[in-house]
């Protein structure tokens, strides 16, 4: 008996041994399946306008996916590091997404010069990454330099060059041809940002709008007291200010409405693309005009851009009360990322994903015309009127009617009772480019 | 030139204002209080919060701001100074420490963002080809309006007087019948409305923002020791001196220059004539 007993025991043993050794693997692999996920990192500001419209509209498009199924049957999750507009923090957030959390995709909503600062990390971990915001012209040389090392980096916002050039018709179509300015001084901040804007439009104004620069007045990002630059800015004896400000830009508008400088003034202006903007400057900032990426406010959208507003809206009811344009980017291009990711089998083979990513095109209509197109420009195509070539660069179009793309930006305007609206190009126009009525 | 000197003037007013109570810590306290800044942005932000965002009567906002700000200097000597008298350095620390806390919180309560205080007196006036607002003309003349009354309740009242002889030597006024802690606290009080006072000013000409505190005691600092210890005239001078030389900086070289040249002329007082341009010689 013993031997059987221990015989049978033994048998027992080794059949209950192998029921939990497949048990066990059987639990682990209904949990691996459970548990696989595809990791999203975000990375910029957690606490500004910028950082956040890219945030949220990369929370809708996981939420929404993830409704649908998420990708390839995983869950999509979301993490994020905050850069605070740093470059130093910046590169420790990146290192902290690639690292610690080992994502597999980083939607990034930094500044110009933050996403120059991660960029090396990008290119070392070669981890697929869409630019929601930045706009640098260089990041898409370097695609065009070295397109494999840059395969996983994408940027969906019309480079600075495209968004320069189409200043340039706006200049030569209204500031010189209705409003008869012949001469401008450029008011730059010293960013990376202010460099490449004001570095295309002394190029560009000249030759093709024929407006005259008369002088580029650089100022630090920390400035708080306009008035002797504005000064500066008359005494050059130029018809109107062309200004570049990223950071802060609520105060160069308002101390221009505060001081009722008598020179018309217009440019780039990111404070002015979020609605908070008239209450940020406490209602000084009427008759600024800025470029704008689309959409942007005072901007009329399409149903499908509708549908993502009242979602937000409807979500968030804190600041930004409407995302900025990098919202709407972050929204379509996580959904196109992880599209492009079906159809590659992941984004553990970033040249593989990156070859599904160029194949993404989201066309959205408004009154049965083309509206917004989210897609990406051929590695060999060349844009006929800059002559060159966008690879991985959100598709635009330079020239009316707009019909293969949409523009590469909007000229918008705040007027002096709160109202905002899209000034140029025409095909775009909700209100006409007026001066402040203190400006005779 | 005449908007370099419209300018200059205009700006050299409201730095006075600003270093005014900055100087009185430095010279009486003997504190280099670098949470001096934290004065400015409270009273900024407690302006704003009153008349702007409560929709009370300016007056109300200023008052409130100025009250506000000589109630934390006063907490700070309760709490933090007199506690930790005799170690500057921890003085200092916590100080600074106090600035950031201030910074964390007002990013609580009102967040990250800038925020711009409207012209406690809007409109716009046209001197020598340069645009003056109405604000900053309220801020000089209010400045000198300040400082004039400073300068006589120093020299004139007992408690002035009691506030120059502890500033010239503690231990002496107190034989004679002061009580320094009484004049400290005095001192912390009316330091904190000036710089609240001077931060209202100063937000409606610049902005609102949690990092606003830096520059104006970066300012205070330069201009108290360029100046030298307990000269209120001193103070006055330099504040024109350095508002004069950024103005010029920025119209004839570069803006990016705009606070070197202060900064050298720092280093170059510290080294030439350490006890200030108009200060007295420490012994």
């Amino acid at each position: 008996m013993i031997p059987f007993n221990r015989g049978t025991n033994n048998w027992e043993k080794k059949m209950t041994f192998g029921r939990s050794i497949i048990t066990g693997l059987a639990a682990s692999l209904l949990a691996s399946t459970a548990m696989a996920e595809v990791k999203v990192g975000f990375i910029g500001s957690l606490s500004s306008d910028t950082g956040l419209s890219t945030l949220r509209g990369a929370e809708i498009a996981i939420e929404e996916l993830n409704a649908a199924g998420g990708m390839n049957g995983e869950k999509i999750v979301l993490v994020s590091a905050d850069t605070a507009e740093d470059v130093t923090e910046g590169v420790k957030a990146y290192e902290y997404l690639a690292e610690t959390e080992e994502v597999d995709f980083i939607i990034s909503g930094s500044i110009d010069d933050v996403s120059l600062g991660w960029l090396p990390r990008m290119q070392e971990y070669q981890i697929p990454t869409l630019d929601t915001w930045t706009s640098y012209i260089g990041i898409i040389d370097m695609v065009v330099e070295d397109p494999e090392l840059m395969a996983p980096y994408f940027m969906n916002i019309a480079s600075d060059e495209a968004l320069a050039t189409l200043y340039i018709n706006f200049g030569a179509d209204v500031l010189k041809a209705k409003m008869g300015w012949d001469s401008v001084v450029i008011l730059a901040e010293d960013t990376a940002f202010g460099e490449a804007i004001t570095g295309l439009v002394t190029e560009a104004l000249g030759p093709v709008a024929g407006i005259e620069v008369k002088d580029i007045i650089t100022y630090d990002v920390g400035t708080v007291d306009f008035a002797p630059l504005f000064s500066k800015a008359q005494a050059s004896g130029a018809d109107f200010i062309y200004q570049v400000s990223s950071v802060n830009s609520q105060v160069i508008s308002s101390q221009y409405v505060k001081l009722q400088v008598p020179m018309a003034m217009t440019g780039v202006n990111v404070s002015a693309l979020g609605l908070e903007y008239w209450e940020d400057t406490g209602g000084a900032g009427g008759g600024i005009s800025t470029l704008s990426p689309i959409p942007s406010v005072g901007f009329e959208l399409d149903p499908e851009s509708q549908k993502f507003v009242d979602t937000y809206q409807s979500k968030y009811d804190s600041r930004p009360k409407m995302p900025h344009f990098n919202g709407f980017n972050a929204y379509w291009g996580l959904k196109q990322a992880m599209a492009a990711a079906e159809a590659a089998g992941g984004f553990e083979d970033a040249a593989k994903w990156a070859k599904e990513m160029e194949k993404q095109d989201i066309t959205l209509k408004k009154d049965g015309k083309l509206w917004l197109r989210y897609a990406f420009w051929g590695a060999d195509e060349v844009e006929e009127v800059t002559g060159r070539t966008y690879p991985h660069n959100a598709r635009f179009d330079l020239t009316a009617p707009y019909d293969d793309a949409q523009p590469s930006m909007v000229v918008i305007q705040w007027k002096e009772d709160g109202g905002v609206g899209v000034v140029y190009p025409p095909e775009y126009a909700t209100t006409d480019f007026t001066v402040p009525s203190w400006v005779k | 030139m005449m908007q370099i000197i419209v300018q200059g003037l205009l700006l050299s007013g409201l730095y006075a204002l600003i270093a005014m109570g900055f100087m009185l810590i430095f010279s009486i306290g003997r504190t280099l209080n670098l949470a001096y800044g934290a004065y400015i942005m409270v009273g900024g932000y407690m302006y704003f919060w009153l008349s702007q965002q409560l929709g009370m009567p300016q007056v109300i906002g200023f008052l409130g701001a100025v009250s506000v700000g000589a109630l934390i200097g006063l907490l700070k000597h309760r709490l933090i100074v007199k506690p930790l008298k005799g170690d500057a350095v921890a003085v200092e620390i916590a100080t600074l420490i106090l600035a950031l806390i201030t910074q964390f919180a007002l990013v609580l309560i009102f967040g990250d963002a800038s925020k711009i205080l409207l012209p406690l007196i809007p409109g716009v006036v046209t001197v020598a080809g340069a645009q003056v607002t109405y604000n900053i003309l309220a801020a000089t003349v209010m400045s000198w309006i300040i400082i004039l009354a400073l300068y006589a309740f120093v020299r004139g009242t007992h408690t002035g007087r009691a506030m120059q002889a502890v500033s010239m030597d503690e231990k002496g006024a107190a034989i004679s019948g002061i009580d320094p802690d009484r004049i400290n606290m005095i001192t912390w009080g009316i330091s904190g409305a000036l710089g609240a006072a001077g931060g209202v000013f100063f937000a409606s000409y610049t902005q609102l923002s949690p990092q606003m505190w830096l520059a104006p005691v970066i300012i205070s600092v330069a201009i108290v020791i360029v100046g030298g210890i307990g000269s209120i005239i001193g103070t006055l001078i330099v504040a024109h001196i350095i508002g004069f030389l950024e103005i010029t900086v920025v119209a004839v070289l570069a803006p990016e220059l705009r606070g070197v040249l202060t900064m050298v002329l720092i280093i170059g007082v510290l080294i030439m004539r350490p006890q200030g341009l108009f200060g007295r010689e420490e012994h």
